[in-house]
């Protein structure tokens, strides 16, 4: 699609399960597997992938805590880039189902800390303050689930220099048990549930970088994250991307 | 800078607004001359509580005669404001929009709640058309605002908080600018809600005497609901003399997910991107309209970035929430809309329901509405949860 620009890195997590470009496909804990495929996501933790500081993750609400993973999952160095680069690195974010999961919860239950969370892109401000990154924002909600314009509008901040790097997410949020509390169009009840992230950029890095490939973000990212990088094991943790 | 290329160079060819002032561009216009605030008195839900309310409501009379041109009654409140905003924007663009090809002609829209009225009918019991129920999915709604205008080409739905407005002109414009549109009609609308009224209420955000921006003793805001709608057109279509769309910035606070950035820090990038991507400097800038929610973080954080960015010589700026409420994903566009009036009225609006200015504001807020001696080029800021900060540039091109 772009020559000049590629996936740095794509992460994956659904029903079946969660990984990265490098790791390829992981299989979710048994115990948690089955609920997870009927859409129950209330098990859905941060031990799972991180053993850091959980606190803000049990703040958040269920978009937030799958964007989240899926920034966690990328593996991207976020955390060694200069702050120049954090700057320079915009967050697009695209959702059919939204924040409608929090939503029901609080109109049900009226509290400050939901109402918090009851916008698409609450998820923005999440990312942004976890690894201070400054750049240009976008929230778009797209007619299906699993994302529309976000890639493209990330190739365009990408050559106009509006951006150095994009971080792109499709998240959809419904758990199974909210959807049924409220009689929903139909689309929305069925929307299921996944959050996948592409890290977009220069190329710096030719063993992992790949081409971006016309399509849903959430197809071109649990395509990548089914197909690994098959020189994965000779990239080292902190030289996937050159940071700074 | 007079080689560079600015981001767009696309032109404001049509506008139209519903407000608390009114419906069209004239009753928000007579407001801003007599510097009148619009916000109202009204018991509203809260919950499961009649509470009185100051905000910035749609009249009954303006909604019954929108109502009555949907017998059928299938039409969401957000549905009916933003075609009603449309209708006048399209009939105000005159024929250019009519002669440009339906494939030709995008949509985008901005919300943040679309129609989250659902929420309280389905609970009450009370039967919603199959048509409102699918618009609490804000894409659907868009979709079925573009069915009704015949914009067949590119579709957007833009749901970033309160920056939604902004953002959704950006877009507009950058899909002109990549050549999918010819045309783009931009919608912003929100709704009064027993949600939204709950959701700031939780948070005391709301001003129990109504919203003050910048003033000493402001406490909060106040909501607001409406629409507005811009056309925006490839510069060559709109005739001359042009309201041009130049730049827009965006950033985020990375700092807290409910309140600005105490430093303004965001809120100034924002507007240095803004600035560079419409090849101005910022003594290029005559008039800044401000967020000016009213809350005492907010009208704070925006002083302390206008300092950032303009020194000593900050731009005559105002807020105009006063006249409007805080319409949240209508803001935008609501208050771009006015900015367009301001360029062709050459009146800069003033601070309605200022008693006392927070001498924290730039000594250049304007308190009431004045004449403008030079005005090319107005800057227009929002921000919104999720630190996020948005800055737009429109001018009145040169002969």
């Amino acid at each position: 699609m772009n020559g000049e620009f590629s996936i740095l890195a794509a992460s994956w997590l659904g029903p079946e399960g969660y990984g990265n470009d490098l790791t390829g496909l992981r299989d979710w804990p048994t115990s948690l597997a089955e609920q997870l495929q009927r859409g129950d996501l209330n098990g859905l933790h941060w031990s799972l992938l991180s053993d850091s500081d959980p606190s803000r993750f049990l703040r958040m609400d269920l978009m937030c805590r799958l964007g989240f993973m899926a920034v966690e999952l990328l593996d991207a160095g976020f955390d060694t880039m200069s702050d120049v680069r954090r700057e320079h690195t915009g967050v697009c974010i695209e959702s059919f189902t939204g924040s409608l999961d929090t939503d029901i919860r609080f109109a049900l239950t009226p509290r400050p800390s939901i109402f918090t969370y009851t916008l698409p892109s609450t998820v923005i401000g999440e990312i942004c303050i976890r690894f201070r990154l400054k750049g240009p924002v976008l929230s778009l909600v797209p007619t299906a689930p699993g994302g529309g314009d976000g890639p493209a509008e990330a190739i365009d901040w990408l050559q106009r220099g509006e951006a150095e790097n994009v971080l792109c997410l499709s998240i959809e949020a419904m758990n199974r048990s909210t959807a049924n509390s409220l009689p929903l169009p139909p689309e929305l009840s069925a929307a299921g549930w996944h959050a996948a992230a592409l890290l977009l950029g220069p190329e710096e890095n030719p063993s992992r970088a790949q081409p971006l490939t016309a399509g849903p973000l959430a197809d071109i990212a649990a395509s990548r994250v089914r197909a690994p990088c098959r020189n994965a094991l000779a990239i080292s943790n902190r030289q996937k991307i050159q940071c700074g | 800078m007079a080689t560079a290329l600015k981001q767009f160079s696309v032109a404001l060819a049509g506008k139209g607004v519903l407000t608390a002032a009114g419906l069209g561009l004239s009753p928000l216009q007579r407001a801003v001359a007599a510097n009148t605030g619009n916000l109202q008195r009204r018991d509203c839900l809260i919950g499961k509580t009649l509470q009185s309310v100051i905000g910035g409501f749609v009249a009954d009379e303006i909604t019954a005669q929108l109502r009555a041109a949907d017998p059928a009654n299938r039409a969401s409140r957000p549905f009916l404001f933003a075609a009603a905003a449309a209708e006048q924007a399209v009939a105000d663009s005159g024929r250019i929009l009519g002669a440009i090809p339906a494939a030709r002609r995008g949509f985008v829209l901005s919300t943040t709640k679309a129609n989250i009225d659902v929420f309280d009918q389905l609970a009450a019991g009370q039967p919603v058309p199959l048509a409102a129920q699918r618009q609490i999915q804000p894409a659907f709604l868009a979709t079925d605002l573009a069915v009704r205008f015949d914009c067949r080409g590119p579709l957007q739905c833009v749901s970033a908080a309160c920056v939604s407005g902004l953002l959704a002109l950006q877009q507009g414009a950058a899909c002109i600018r990549r050549g999918r549109a010819d045309a783009v009609l931009v919608v912003g609308v929100d709704v009064i809600s027993n949600f939204v009224l709950s959701g700031f209420n939780t948070l005391k955000s709301l001003d129990p005497e109504g919203c003050r921006p910048f003033d000493l003793g402001r406490v909060g805001l106040s909501l607001g609901e409406g629409a507005a709608a811009i056309v925006l057109v490839r510069r060559e279509l709109a005739p001359a003399p042009r309201l041009l769309l130049t730049g827009c910035g965006t950033s985020n606070d990375a700092n807290h997910l409910t309140g600005p950035s105490r430093d303004g820090a965001g809120l100034a990038l924002a507007i240095r991107r803004a600035l560079a991507a419409s090849c101005a400097a910022p003594e290029d800038i005559d008039y800044l309209n401000a967020h000016g929610t009213g809350t005492p973080y907010n009208d704070n954080m925006e002083a302390l970035a206008f300092r950032t960015v303009f020194g000593d010589h900050i731009p005559p700026f105002s807020g105009t929430k006063g006249i409007t409420g805080h319409t949240l994903g209508g803001a935008g566009v609501i208050e771009t809309t006015l900015c367009a009036a301001t360029l062709e009225s050459r009146l800069l609006p003033g601070t309605p329901r200022l008693r006392e200015r927070d001498p924290v504001a730039p000594e250049s807020l304007l308190e009431t509405a004045r004449p403008a001696a030079k005005l090319k080029r107005i800057l227009k800021v929002n921000c919104g949860f999720g630190g996020t900060n948005a800055a737009l540039i429109i001018e009145r091109e040169q002969p």
